[in-house]
């Protein structure tokens, strides 16, 4: 194996590999802005310049190649004054406007700026002046001017969107980024380059203004746009989310995220019209009552039907928890196995980067803790045949407004008792006599297994009323920390929702069976005892970055110490 | 007062082999009647390593700036392979102070044609582009026209004088960017693509255009190549100065009595240039300055031209380099500070803008320069006039960076007192403009 020496370092050096993996994989940090693990290096930026020995000029660590016997310096006089030199012409046309700048906070050129440079400007002339708003697409406007022309945007769009409308246009200072004359960036994953840019040249039209970057708490967490399930984050600020990002995960999502996952999946958890407590219907109106009465409610309903005249419908937007939960209290309590759940498949729309045709982001999760149809067949067709003819006559229904489906919406009506897990009012609730205000994925602990079979945890950002964000554990901001009684951000409005597990385990109390889960780890450990594919797992294991099923019938992986 | 240099006596002898001054000689009839293409027939009844071989051993050196052995750079290419490979010849000719390419595609635009077809014959080429300025539409077409004649005349094209060897040359018009001259932003520009230097290795020998191999030559270098396989090898390597020589076209401008493009051996004296070629210095004033080889190479004190010739290790020596031969002459009057400015500006113009160090610097340089001529400068500017400079140089993707820095770092060492002479003693602190 060939052999690089970097700052006095020996590593192995693969034939092929550039000097910033082979550093980078080691550890060591040589400062770069327009290159990129997942794109084609440009070698434009010149920041990673670092000497190599027998080299005459500094080399770009980004586009060379390492060589067996290489000694590379990233760190030598001569370096840092390319890299000072390097900096300072990077914030010569640079708008010092960092105070109302979007991506100060999470900026690599203000980072690099405390980091790498002398910390002060020499250039007095003027600025050069370029176009600002600019709006590239639906979803992205861009600052000329903030633009340090890395290049990354461009090679996003021709390379990992297949969407080639990104160029630039003049030469020297005043080379401004544009799109093709009549075209836009509008591809499925255009924000992406929101992040990719190094500077905020590029910002996102939905978020941009809301908040500085350190307002908001960062949370792990998991997209429930379609079965990918793309690792994200979930920033809040005043216990409302204000954005997600991407979050880096090479067996799933890479870099990446969809437009649609990115802007449409948390909308909702803000929603003024947000579920804040149980409803029961009362003389044909659904009223807000206590938790207690609601259950005991709920409990007494049910109790008045046999049990095969009792169906349950899991839910691929709900976690591995609230659908294992379900099936039990309705297999093994309840007594029946009119179990399944209503999938939402959108035929044709995937693609080969991310986006699946399977819109939810667990029914394979569902499946597989046993949501799924009963050992003679009852599955949903059955259970919809059954609510047709009246032999089904109380149906249970987890976290999905299954009436939007007019085929399901038309035999809703027959049923003398639905009780439904919801966040907002929808076209199930209609039909509901109880609903239970259910949390989203935003506020609880939990997990989603993706197509890929790919288990996945995400933890919750927005505090409801049983949950506490300092007391739970929250990942906080320093405005979340600092924050004195009588600031406003520092509460924000609070939730009476609870996560559907915590629900169904209090229904199989009243029932007079003892569930004795106090977290949703709790109902997890027990997947993992109960669902040999799960064997071995633990959200420690599972961690941030997933963890694969076993496949069906083999022995699961052994647990991570 | 300056002491004006010596004179020489007189100019040495040379019969034009480049551009000689027979009447016509872009007429296809008239270029054949003096044996015109008799160095391709040639050529073609020799192997192409042949002609390389004697390529190498004339000792012919690139004339598009960098003085490359082009035998070298020729035989880089690989022999075989499944891949198409190119030539392109380079007629950007932006730089400032050179202007000699247009004269071969003017007065003798199928010694080029020829001088294409052999290297192409070399090299095992079946495509040939000559990228030419876009500011030169006159010439563009007088080119356009010499090739329509080599076609009809069977020249170029299928089966070439029934050899066998079959080869297309296009004209490429450029769209009037300097940086396009550069070789690998030229070789994007012919592909359509935004002229962006590309950043090597991989060099054009394996990867160039349309990502195949590829030999990018001058215009005057590809000219140059009938001559040798006419008259061979050895006769090219003796005209001139051994380690750089053959006949060179020497663009003279500035202060001169008759500015213009003449062809010598290498290695004549600058001296000689300026006052016996050029019919010297208007009104009989010493030289302050001169820039050898076009703008992008280091500017020399008048003083210390005694003895400096036009080749490359004399202007080498001399600290400067031979560039393209364009020689800009000043005057004892000459503001110097009013000249860089003037240079900077076009680098700032040119610089393509995709590497950090040139896209920045050279605006820099220029606005600081701005502030020198009018008389507005610091003397800590002189300084971070050079500073900036150093700060390009090496850093960047192209030459260009350097291209920029050169003049500036020159003239700043060569010619330091005539900055500091224009600045004004004002506080470090105190606002740039009053
Ligand atoms: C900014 C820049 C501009 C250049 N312009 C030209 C040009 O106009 N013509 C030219 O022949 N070479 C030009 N060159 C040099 C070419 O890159 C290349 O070295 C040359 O064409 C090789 O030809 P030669 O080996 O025959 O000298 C330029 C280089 C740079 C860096
Ligand atoms: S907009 Fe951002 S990502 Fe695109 S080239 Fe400019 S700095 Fe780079
Ligand atoms: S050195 Fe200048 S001209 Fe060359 S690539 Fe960089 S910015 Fe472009």
């Amino acid at each position: 194996m060939p052999k690089v020496t970097i700052d006095g370092r020996t590593f192995d050096a693969p034939a092929g590999r550039t000097i910033i993996d082979i550093a980078a994989q080691n550890g060591i940090e040589i400062p770069h802005f327009c290159w990129h693990p997942k794109l084609t290096p440009a070698g434009n930026c010149r920041m990673c310049l670092v000497e190599v020995e027998k080299m005459p000029k500094l080399a770009i660590a980004c586009m060379t190649t390492v060589a067996d016997g290489m000694v590379v310096q990233t760190a030598s006089e001569k370096v840092l004054n390319a890299r000072h030199a390097v900096m300072e012409f990077l914030l010569i046309n640079h708008p010092l406007d960092c105070p109302i700048c979007d991506e100060a906070g999470e900026c690599k050129l203000q980072d690099y700026a405390y980091k790498y440079s002398i910390g002060e400007s020499r250039f007095e002339e003027d600025k050069v002046h370029k176009p600002k708003r600019v709006e590239l697409g639906p979803n992205v406007l861009l600052d000329v001017e903030r633009c340090i022309m890395c290049s990354r945007c461009v090679r996003f769009s021709d390379e990992i969107a297949h969407q080639p409308v990104l160029t630039f246009t003049q030469r020297g200072t005043h080379v401004v980024l544009t799109t093709f004359p009549d075209t836009q960036l509008d591809n499925r994953y255009s924000m992406n380059v929101i992040e990719l840019c190094p500077v905020g040249a590029l910002t996102s039209r939905d978020f941009r203004f809301k908040a500085r970057v350190w307002e908001m708490s960062s949370t792990d967490s998991v997209c429930t746009g379609c079965a990918r399930g793309c690792n994200t984050n979930v920033w809040v600020r005043n216990n409302e989310i204000l954005r997600l990002t991407p979050r880096h995960n090479e067996e799933v999502n890479s870099y990446w995220m969809c437009d649609d996952g990115r802007l449409k999946t948390f909308k909702h958890v803000n929603a003024a019209e947000r579920l804040s407590a149980p409803l029961v219907r009362k003389e044909g109106q659904l009223m807000e009552t206590g938790w207690d009465e609601a259950i005991a409610k709920a409990v007494s309903e049910l109790r008045l039907f046999r049990k095969n005249e009792i169906a349950a419908l899991g839910s691929g937007f709900s976690s591995n928890e609230d659908n294992y939960l379900l099936q039990k209290f309705f297999r093994e309590t309840v007594g029946t196995r009119l179990v399944d759940l209503v999938e939402h498949v959108v035929e044709g729309d995937q693609d080969d980067l991310l986006i699946r045709a399977d819109k939810t982001p667990n029914t394979t999760g569902a499946r597989e803790v046993g949501v799924r149809p009963g050992p003679a067949g009852e599955d949903l067709a059955s259970i919809l045949q059954g609510v047709r003819d009246g032999s089904i006559k109380a149906l249970y229904v987890l976290e999905d407004d299954i009436a939007a489906d007019p085929a399901v919406r038309e035999v809703l009506g027959n049923l003398e008792l639905l009780i439904v897990h919801a966040h907002q009012r929808n076209a199930t609730t209609e039909f509901a006599d109880i609903v239970f205000a259910a949390s989203t994925f935003a506020e609880r602990n939990g997990t989603f297994v993706n197509f890929q079979r790919h288990v996945q945890r995400f933890r919750p950002a927005v505090a409801t009323q049983e949950q506490d964000r300092a007391l739970d554990g929250f990942n906080m901001s320093r405005w979340d920390k600092f924050a004195a009684h009588n600031d406003r951000w520092g509460r924000g409005s609070r939730r009476d929702a609870r996560p559907s597990w915590r629900i169904l385990a209090a229904l199989a109390v009243v029932y007079g069976v003892k569930y004795r889960y106090q977290t949703a780890e709790d109902v997890f450990r027990e997947i993992t005892e109960r669902v040999p594919t799960f064997k071995g797992m633990s959200y420690l294991a599972v961690g941030s970055r997933g963890r694969t099923l076993a496949a069906a019938g083999t022995t699961a992986p052994a647990p991570v110490a | 007062m300056m002491l004006p240099p010596s004179h020489p006596d007189q100019a040495t002898k040379w019969e034009n082999v480049i551009l000689p001054p027979t009447k016509d000689l872009h007429k296809i009839d008239v270029y054949r009647q003096g044996g015109g293409y008799g160095a391709l027939k040639k050529a073609l009844a020799m192997k192409p390593e042949e002609v390389i071989e004697e390529v190498k051993r004339s000792n012919l050196r690139g004339r598009g700036g960098a003085c490359f052995p082009t035998g070298l750079k020729w035989s880089f290419m690989p022999k075989a392979g499944t891949k198409a490979k190119y030539l392109c010849v380079n007629g950007d000719e932006s730089e400032p102070g050179t202007f000699k390419d247009r004269q071969i595609f003017e007065f003798n635009p199928h010694l080029l044609i020829e001088g294409t077809l052999i290297a192409c014959w070399a090299m095992g080429i079946t495509a040939a582009y000559i990228y030419i300025r876009g500011e030169y539409g006159k010439w563009i077409r007088m080119l356009e026209r010499a090739l329509e004649d080599a076609y009809s005349n069977r020249l170029v094209g299928e089966n070439i004088l029934d050899s066998g060897f079959t080869t297309q040359i296009y004209i490429h018009k450029g769209a009037g960017a300097y940086i396009c001259g550069e070789e690998s932003s030229l070789m994007n520009s012919i592909e359509g693509d935004r002229g962006y230097p590309r950043v090597k290795p991989p060099f054009p020998a394996q990867v160039g255009l349309w990502g195949c191999p590829t030999t990018i030559n001058n215009v005057e270098t590809i000219a140059n190549v009938p001559v040798i396989i006419e008259r061979g090898a050895a006769w090219y390597a003796g005209v001139g100065s051994p380690k750089h020589p053959g006949p060179l076209l020497v663009g003279v401008s500035g202060h001169v009595n008759q500015p213009g493009v003449y062809e010598m051996p290498t290695g004549v004296p600058l001296l000689e240039i300026i006052h016996k070629w050029s019919g010297g210095v208007p009104g009989h004033k010493g030289i302050k300055a001169v820039i050898p080889g076009g703008s992008s190479t280091m500017v020399l004190r008048g003083e210390a031209l005694e003895g400096v010739r036009m080749d490359a290790d004399s202007l080498k020596a001399a600290g400067s380099s031979v560039g393209t031969a364009g020689l800009i002459v000043m005057d004892e009057d000459t503001d110097l500070i009013a000249v860089i400015t003037r240079i900077a500006k076009f680098y700032y113009h040119e610089s393509c803008g995709q590497c950090t160090p040139c896209r920045e610097g050279t605006g820099w340089l220029w606005k600081l320069l701005t502030r020198f001529e009018a008389g507005e400068a610091r003397m800590s500017d002189v300084a971070l006039l050079m500073d900036v400079a150093n700060n390009i140089e090496g850093n960047t993707i192209c030459a260009l960076g350097d291209a920029a820095a050169w003049p500036v770092q020159s003239m700043l060492r060569q010619f330091r007192d005539e900055f500091e002479r224009r600045t004004v003693d004002r506080p470090d602190d105190a606002p740039v403009s009053a």
